[in-house]
């Protein structure tokens, strides 16, 4: 029993989620629903906090971990569910979705994250994974009247699931050469010269990659974040972008450290290519976006690459870089996503930036910060973000694919920084809101401190990010 | 690799029943061939046809009800069998599954699904 310590962050979410889902007929607006999300999220944080250390280091059979590399991804996911929860609560009552469902889903999604990230057996993990995006395909849907809705969540669902499916094919065949499906067990039999040539391993392995993969939208497993952004309202894009991606990324360092660190063969080589194909399919393909949810789909993919850097070389270092970077993009796509929704209708066209600097000055000052944090200019986190995983790229010795990243990255400042000029130097066109929602502009601040406070003191997230 | 003997020498007593019958029918069998016969379902429904009207959605939520038992159904069984060995803990462990499965179906009923009308 001691060991639901390790599961309370995720006890407390499920304990909310249960009573949205009893009094559903009874919430009617989206305000109360979003009070008692944050509420839980807040309740998690502190709990995950409160009991650390105190509980087993391993709970469940050996199957959940409580070591620092999951409170920190507990801590991630339930920040990213209040800061969705507050963009969402004036978009769910103009787009009249039923509200103790949708944050129900949000909160069972955030659930699964934080189960894949303290997951030490791939069945876990693939459970909590599957949590996750069974709920995502709901969420991406559910604005049931819109036939782009629609396309977008059948798009998301076929894609998804059969990733799902490679994955899970994966976990059976490295099962099958192994014996095992926890951590430890596999990276004990794969260091074995008999098994660690086995073939079947090497296929097991690259399917679980891919599975991984495209939880992060790595390209060439890309295919649905644009159209699945693009047709999901944009607080589900946001929530998405950040949460999904940093799930993958939670899952892939630990299976990458603690399952196949000793896989010498295929893994490193399958991350190359992915964190290759990612950042330059990802920047090139986002020039010639004119949808502001589809260039952040892009930007998200070309990220994606970025933060797989930090786990090519495979040492502790690398691990805590691309913690790092999922912590800062989640901050810095979510206050990006909420300028998006705060703009309203306005905001899914990149016309709709034309000259917002004269009639809005201070959402343009705040998109331009996003921006240049995307980008990866100094003093914002995105900089200190990004300089940690090429750095350890380079350390690693692949100064190659850190050059290709750092020339990504001026490809990327074009269409990151075309926005910057639409809205400065253009004629303003139409009204924007003169002010956002309170939920919004609070989701807005939190994101924003995040982004300063990271690129001042680059190092001020070192004493957590505690690999695997 | 010996411990899976039993399941080859099943495969194969299996294969070779099923063909002995298949074979021995149609030795031994009349033929009287008809176009319903040759079809490849003889259960009384049509087997190509373009579907005619609606089907209602309310069989839909049945079903997934029907899912929702489905499950508890298994777990409770293996559950029942190890039961004495897991204590009071155990009977605890069950009686939240099922609370939060009956949360489930509370959702369902208060929102209508078992109205028919």
């Amino acid at each position: 029993m001691t060991d639901l310590i390790l599961l309370l962050p995720e006890l407390v979410l499920v304990g909310m989620a249960l009573a949205l889902i009893l009094l559903a007929r009874h919430v009617q607006r989206a305000r109360s629903a979003a009070i008692g999300v944050i509420l839980a999220a807040l309740a998690a944080i502190y709990s995950g906090w409160a009991f650390s250390g105190k509980g087993p280091t391993m709970g469940f059979g050996g199957t959940i971990a409580g070591d620092g590399y999951a409170q920190f991804f507990h801590v991630l996911f339930a920040a990213i569910l209040a800061l969705a929860a507050l963009l969402s609560v004036r978009h769910l009552d103009a787009e009249r979705v039923p509200p103790a469902e949708y944050y129900a889903l949000l909160l069972l999604a955030s659930t699964g994250m934080m189960l894949a990230a303290s997951a030490v057996d791939l069945l876990i993990l693939y459970l909590g994974l599957e949590l996750m995006t069974l709920c995502s395909y709901i969420l991406v849907g559910i604005t049931r009247d819109k036939s782009i809705s629609n396309e977008a969540a059948i798009k998301y669902f076929l894609l998804a699931s059969f990733a799902s499916a490679l994955l899970l094919y994966g976990i059976t065949l490295v099962y099958g050469v192994t014996g095992a499906t926890e951590f430890a067990a596999i990276a004990a039999a794969v260091s074995e010269p008999s098994l660690g040539r086995h073939p079947l391993l090497l296929v097991g392995v690259a399917l679980v990659a891919v599975g991984l993969a495209f939880k992060i939208a790595a390209v060439p497993f890309h295919a649905w974040a644009p159209d699945a952004y693009q047709g999901a309202s944009a607080p589900v894009a946001a929530f998405l972008a950040a949460g999904s991606k940093a799930a993958g990324l939670a899952t892939l360092g630990r299976v990458c450290l603690a399952a196949f660190a000793p896989e010498q063969r295929i893994w490193s080589d399958i991350l190359v290519g992915l964190a290759i194909l990612s950042m330059a399919v990802g920047s090139l393909l986002a020039l010639s976006q004119s949808n502001m949810k589809r260039l952040l789909a892009y930007s998200s993919i070309a990220h994606a690459g970025y933060a797989l850097l930090g786990l090519i070389p495979r040492t502790p270092e690398g691990a805590s870089a691309t913690m790092t970077y999922a912590f800062i993009y989640a901050f810095m796509t979510l206050g990006a996503f909420g300028v998006v929704i705060g703009l309203g209708e306005r905001g899914e066209d990149l016309a709709g930036y034309h000259g917002l600097a004269a009639t809005s000055p201070r959402t343009a000052a705040l998109m331009f910060l996003f921006l240049l944090s995307l980008t990866g200019i100094p003093p914002t986190a995105g900089f200190a973000a990004k300089f940690g995983v090429i750095l350890s790229a380079v350390r690693a010795g692949y100064v190659g694919l850190a050059v290709l990243a750092v020339l990504c990255s001026v490809v990327s400042a074009f269409f990151y920084l075309r926005v910057a000029v639409l809205m400065y130097m253009t004629e303003p066109q139409g009204s924007a809101p003169a002010h956002f929602p309170v939920a919004v502009s609070a989701a807005l601040a939190v994101a924003a401190f995040v982004t300063i406070i990271g690129g001042i003191f680059p190092g001020i997230l070192a004493g957590w990010t505690v690999p695997p | 690799m010996s411990e899976y003997i039993g399941i080859v020498i099943f495969f194969i007593l299996a294969g070779a029943v099923a063909g002995a019958l298949v074979l021995l029918a149609s030795v031994l069998g009349s033929k009287k061939p008809s176009p319903v016969k040759s079809e490849p379902f003889e259960c009384g429904k049509v087997p190509f046809a373009l579907p005619v009207g609606r089907l209602a959605i309310k069989f839909y939520l049945t079903a997934i009800l029907f899912i929702l038992f489905d499950v508890e159904l298994v777990f409770l069984y293996p559950w029942a069998v190890v039961y004495r060995s897991l204590g009071a803990w155990g009977l605890a462990e069950m009686a939240i599954f099922l609370g939060i499965l009956m949360a489930g179906f509370f959702y369902a009923w208060d929102n209508g699904a078992l109205d028919w009308e």
